[in-house]
């Protein structure tokens, strides 16, 4: 297999011709988003180009402690992006849902780098990031789905949840539907996308694979292992993310707290 | 008081209650002893619901206790006490699924698993409440409020708690199904009840009339 071809300064430039393409789609139909695909793309560009200078020296360098520290920045980022978008309040759910990111992206993450690929360093750069990253950020969709849908259906269904409380149900068992229904809503996507990955569009990491040179029967070897790796992921970090954020929304009698919420709804 | 050795059934002692700046209970207080039965009436808005709500640990009072069987309620009690009551609310949200499912849900609870053999009472129940067998198999979603209510009302009686509290149980209820409910509660002598009524002359074999947020109640 041949060796990556380089894209210099010239040639990504002319990438950005493309885009004649889009914005004149929108400005045709006059399609309201002119301001905000403009700024989404150069962020996207300033985002990108620090973050691949910075890679550029944490792969050069290569220690264990600074590979560690970058892949606990971006768990953090996506902890404050999921608290964010489940309209929680950070101080309540902040620390449990960074656990949660944390197991779900470090326990395929050491089993993908140490058991599947025999690295002797888990942390090793050049797989610990792209395939953390791979797991994590799969895991911050998982996790907003499966937490928000687990907080508005309990409380767009309070009166049944009051009711099984009623009946003598504990917490756990209060929660456990709200649960199964989250986890669904969060795991659907992994699963469909399982279902459908090789015949639509060819993934991502098979991709990067074989434009990284290797054979496309490496890629998929590649392939199926971050699809299982990404489907523990996000079952670990909703189970997790759940089951520990209800020890700071619920109050001592079992209720789920107004308070945890960012834009409380007025009873 | 007719039992003078048994601890109330239920209690509210000097009940505070504020939702914001709003007072919806101040000083508010009752008691019940083993076996009696109670309506609880007053204008719309004044905390009648407040008042059952206490009593499960969803509403917690600014001041005052509840206490259920002579244990005041806490947050340490709370899931004990709940064992003891049963609540059938104001149009009651029996969750998804058939009928049958939605009366076994509590089954499943591990404080209830004992009384799994009481859903042999079903028939029996359905039968005396005017409702047709054949609602088992039907989604809980295409019932009517009145058959949600008396179903409601089935499948709290079918947990065998000695102390009930109703919230307009008979509001969505035809004549005679008002008068199954009412036959139902005068025939237990044993249960505790404590019901929100807007009609309260539909419970007329209950004496004691107990207003909240109107003249004094106790």
């Amino acid at each position: 297999m041949n060796e990556i071809i380089d894209i210099g300064a010239w040639q990504l430039a002319a990438a950005y011709l493309l885009l004649a393409f889009p914005f004149g789609i929108i400005l045709w139909y006059r399609v309201p988003m002119l301001g905000e695909t403009v700024v989404a793309l150069v962020r996207m560009t300033v985002q990108l180009l620090l973050v691949g200078l910075y890679l550029q020296v944490i792969f050069q360098l290569n220690i264990l402690w600074l590979n560690a520290a970058w892949l606990l920045v971006m768990v953090v980022v996506a902890d404050a992006s999921i608290v964010r978008s489940c309209n929680l309040k950070l101080m309540r759910i902040a620390l449990p849902v960074f656990l949660a990111l944390a197991a779900g992206t470090a326990v395929p993450l050491t089993l993908f780098t140490g058991l599947i690929l025999r690295r002797p360093n888990v942390l090793d750069a050049q797989y610990a990031i792209p395939i953390g990253g791979m797991i994590l950020g799969n895991c911050l969709r998982a996790d907003i789905v499966g937490i928000r849908t687990f907080y508005e259906s309990i409380r767009t269904t309070e009166k049944a949840f009051l009711q099984s409380l009623a009946e003598g149900a504990s917490l756990a068992e209060a929660i456990r539907p709200y649960a199964r229904k989250a986890s669904q809503a969060a795991l659907a996507p992994t699963v469909a996308t399982m279902a459908t990955i090789g015949l639509v569009a060819l993934p991502g990491m098979m991709t990067g694979v074989i434009l990284g040179g290797a054979s496309p029967a490496t890629a998929i070897k590649y392939q199926i292992a971050i699809m299982i790796s990404i489907f523990s992921g996000t079952a670990i970090t909703v189970a997790l993310g759940i089951r520990l954020t209800t020890r700071t929304s619920f109050t001592p009698y079992g209720l789920l707290d107004p308070t945890v919420f960012r834009n409380q709804s007025k009873k | 008081m007719d039992a003078v050795s048994a601890p109330n059934a239920l209690e509210a002692k000097d009940l505070d209650i504020r939702f914001g700046k709003q007072v919806v209970l101040h000083g508010f207080s009752l008691s019940l002893g083993p076996g009696e039965k109670a309506l609880l009436t007053g204008p719309s808005g004044c905390g009648k619901s407040t008042v059952l709500r206490c009593f499960l640990g969803f509403v917690v009072p600014d001041a005052g206790l509840v206490s259920i069987e002579g244990a005041t309620l806490t947050a340490d009690t709370v899931w004990r006490l709940r064992q003891r009551v049963a609540y059938v609310g104001q149009e009651p949200d029996l969750g998804t699924g058939t009928t049958a499912q939605a009366i076994e849900r509590p089954f499943h609870y591990r404080v209830n698993a004992s009384l799994r053999h009481n859903l042999d009472r079903i028939a029996e129940l359905f039968e005396q409440f005017h409702l047709s067998r054949d609602l088992l198999h039907k989604d809980i979603g295409s019932l009517s409020g009145g058959e949600k209510q008396r179903i409601a009302l089935v499948s709290a009686i079918l947990l065998d708690r000695r102390v009930f509290l109703l919230d307009e149980v008979t509001s969505a209820l035809d004549r005679v199904s008002k008068q199954a409910v009412v036959d139902y509660f005068r025939g237990r002598q044993d249960a505790t009840a404590l019901i929100v009524a807007h009609d309260p002359e539909v419970f007329s074999f209950i004496p004691r009339v107990i207003l909240v947020g109107g003249a004094p109640h106790e």
